[in-house]
């Protein structure tokens, strides 16, 4: 089993703290949710766990296990087992999706061991397959010219093909239509395992009934305020953050969409 | 070397190259026989130093008039035809280089292809600087492609040997009416070359002349590069990847002149600076009164990829007419660091990841390399600077 236990994280951007004593723990083996309002720091989470340099640490702990991953390079922590599918991936002209994928199961092996050419064909046939995939889009340049849906696939893609053993998906339903979503959310309930366990990050709570978590927590103002089980994602659609803000007596601000919309589809 | 003196030196802004003694050069009369850079079979020939390595032009080319041979050979075999176009495309006098090249040049190949020939195969063109006494290569590439006929050339050029010395490489490509060209080259002389490079290409009605141009030399190098679309509907594509390490100096500069009515020429540049070295894109488009209709754009980019790397990108239109479509956009700047985090994110290492990324800067070009040789040998390439760059820094 492995655990990624964040114990009172304190990140700021620019100088400016967006996280303020955040304590979570993922196991391998469950399916956590986070949701919360615009602009209450669930990317910067996310961002902070995979190491992005651009999000200051300045105080608490992220472990792997007994491993701080302050001690470890993006490229390290993601050998470790993480994986991050990004709200916004980034284009990269020149590279193909495949090249890209092999680099990316090449640098897990030893380097006079690389995958077998077949074998690695063989199993992103097959991914991509589950995901209804089109071929092309193996030799097509990574992620660019795609649609915001294809850049949601494939960061599934990626994370069927890497196999990691925790995995973060920051808003992998947001900008996808309902045969997409359900697409989608068949590859990451695939993926469910004893050896495997996700944090989904999300606005809505739609994404939720295709792939029910274990646990929910709610996130605002850089906080967990709330967890709960599958039924307070529920809790949340029936009465709004605000709702919510109101009975914690919590002294946050929400945009004006939080506010009066009852997640109404983005 | 008197007759050439009186002429200037080209000028390539913000490159100075006084230093490199470029017009003193001694004609080198050296030979490697044995051949490296060609495989069996392939439709071209490899000259290095005076000997030509590898000839092959198959039975059904020469049956048409194909000629692909040594410059020494076409001056013995077919002086007349020869003569028309040498001089032809770049005068004699443009410039003090250009002239001593005119004057002393004592190898090189000629190509020619008849009109309507139909050449299924890439021509592969290899030129080497035999580096092994201390004497200069002094090189010369006449392309005459006849009316209607598509042509792909992939041309090489290497060093063999080790002894510091120069080369002077003047190419000159005719593309007759209606004939599509594209030419792929390699530029990679080795740091004991220091050379001077003059690609030029005239084009004519309605023909096409594409470059794709990879300058991937280890020495100081100034390189010229230039379509003349001298007539209705000449279009020209120049794409241009470079890059440069250790203490090296490339300067290159490309230029597109419109004179042709509706005549289309665009300017694409992409280039990574290592360690030290220096990379200059300058970037002209030309555009003559009378080019009533013609298209001029240009785009150059360049990634410095360490503090003491120093580069520049210099884009000049040159507009003589009102009726014209132009535009430019050139830039200098660092390695995406997004791409760089993204890539990590999925577990590959930085010394990968920004392998990745320069290729794919230069993927655009990369791509359109007419063989797999070619296209793997800009991937070593690539592979082999940055490993060089790790052993320096
Ligand atoms: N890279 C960044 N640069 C500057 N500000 C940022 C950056 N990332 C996040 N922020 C700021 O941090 C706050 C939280 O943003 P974010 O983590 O994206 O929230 P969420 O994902 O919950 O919508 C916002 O005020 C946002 O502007
Ligand atoms: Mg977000």
């Amino acid at each position: 089993m492995t655990t990624l236990k964040i114990v009172n994280l304190h990140v700021s951007v620019e100088g400016k703290e967006i996280l303020k004593g955040l304590n979570l723990t993922v196991r391998t083996g469950e399916f956590h949710a986070i949701m919360g309002p615009n602009g209450t720091g669930k990317s910067t989470l996310s961002q902070t766990i995979m190491g992005h340099p651009a999000y200051e640490v300045t105080s608490g702990h992220i472990y792997m296990d007994d491993q701080d991953l302050a001690e470890l390079s993006v490229d390290a922590r993601a050998r470790a087992g993480l994986f991050l599918a990004m709200q916004y991936p980034s284009e990269i002209q020149g590279v193909t999706n495949a090249e890209f994928m092999r680099a990316a199961i090449n640098a897990r092996r030893p380097e006079d061991d690389p995958i077998n050419v077949m074998d690695f064909i063989n199993k992103l046939d097959e991914k991509r397959e589950f995901l209804s995939m089109s071929e092309e889009m193996a030799e097509r340049y990574l992620n660019e010219g795609f649609s915001g849906g294809e850049k949601k696939r494939n960061e599934v893609l990626q994370m069927m093909m890497i196999e990691p053993k925790i995995a973060i998906l920051d808003e992998i339903d947001s900008g996808l239509d309902i045969d997409a979503l359900k697409v989608v959310s068949r590859g990451v309930n695939e993926m469910r395992s004893d050896d495997f366990g996700t944090l989904m990050i999300t606005h809505y709570q739609r994404l939720l009934t295709y792939i029910v978590p274990d646990f929910v927590h709610v996130m605002m103002d850089g906080r967990i305020v709330k967890t709960g089980g599958a039924e307070l994602a529920q809790k949340l659609e029936s009465e709004g953050y605000a709702g919510l803000r109101n009975e914690l007596g919590i002294d946050a601000h929400l945009t004006d969409e939080d506010a009066n919309s009852y997640f109404v589809e983005g | 070397m008197n007759k050439t003196v009186e002429l200037d030196m080209p000028i390539f802004p913000k490159v100075r190259y006084s230093g490199w003694h470029l017009d003193e050069i001694e004609p080198s009369l050296a030979e490697v026989k044995e051949r490296h850079y060609i495989n069996d079979q392939a439709f071209g020939i490899e000259v290095n130093g005076q000997a030509t390595a590898y000839q092959h032009v198959p039975d059904a080319l020469t049956a048409q008039g194909v000629r692909v041979m040594s410059m020494l050979k076409a001056q013995a075999l077919c002086p007349e035809l020869l003569s028309q176009y040498v001089g032809q495309v770049i005068p004699a006098t443009t410039d003090r280089l250009v002239a001593q090249n005119f004057h002393y040049f004592n190898t090189g190949i000629f190509v020619y292809i008849p009109d309507d020939t139909q050449v299924d195969d890439v021509l592969q063109l290899a030129l080497n600087h035999v580096a092994t006494q201390g004497q200069d290569m002094m090189a010369r590439i006449v392309i005459y492609v006849g009316r209607r006929v598509k042509l792909s050339i992939f041309q090489q050029m290497h060093t063999l040997g080790e002894v510091k010395s120069k080369a002077s490489v003047v190419i000159e490509i005719i593309a007759a009416t209606s004939a599509q060209v594209t030419y792929a080259n390699v530029d990679a002389f080795s740091d004991v070359t220091t050379a001077y490079i003059n690609r030029q290409a005239l084009v004519t009605e309605h023909a096409t002349v594409n470059w794709e141009n990879a300058s991937f030399n280890d020495g100081n190098v100034i390189t010229q590069l230039e379509s003349h679309l001298r007539a209705e509907g000449a279009t020209s594509h120049a794409e241009v990847i470079a890059l440069s390490s250790k203490k090296q100096v490339q300067g290159i500069m490309t230029t597109v002149e419109n004179s042709g009515r509706h005549s289309v020429g665009h300017i694409f540049q992409r280039g990574v600076i290592l360690n030290r070295s220096k990379l200059v894109f300058n970037g002209i488009g030309r555009i003559i009164k009378g080019a009533k209709g013609a298209d001029a754009q240009q785009e150059s980019r360049v990634l410095m990829l360490s503090r003491r790397a120093r580069g520049d990108a210099n884009p000049l239109l040159l507009i003589d007419e009102n009726d014209v479509t132009a535009g430019h956009a050139a830039s200098v700047g660092q390695i995406d660091e997004n791409q760089m985090y993204y890539l990590m994110s999925r577990g590959i290492s930085k010394k990968i990841a920004r392998k990745l990324v320069i290729r794919g800067f230069m993927g655009e070009v990369l791509a359109k390399m007419p063989t797999k040789f070619a296209q793997q040998l800009i991937i070593d390439e690539i592979e082999r600077k940055l490993q060089d760059e790790n052993e320096t820094s």
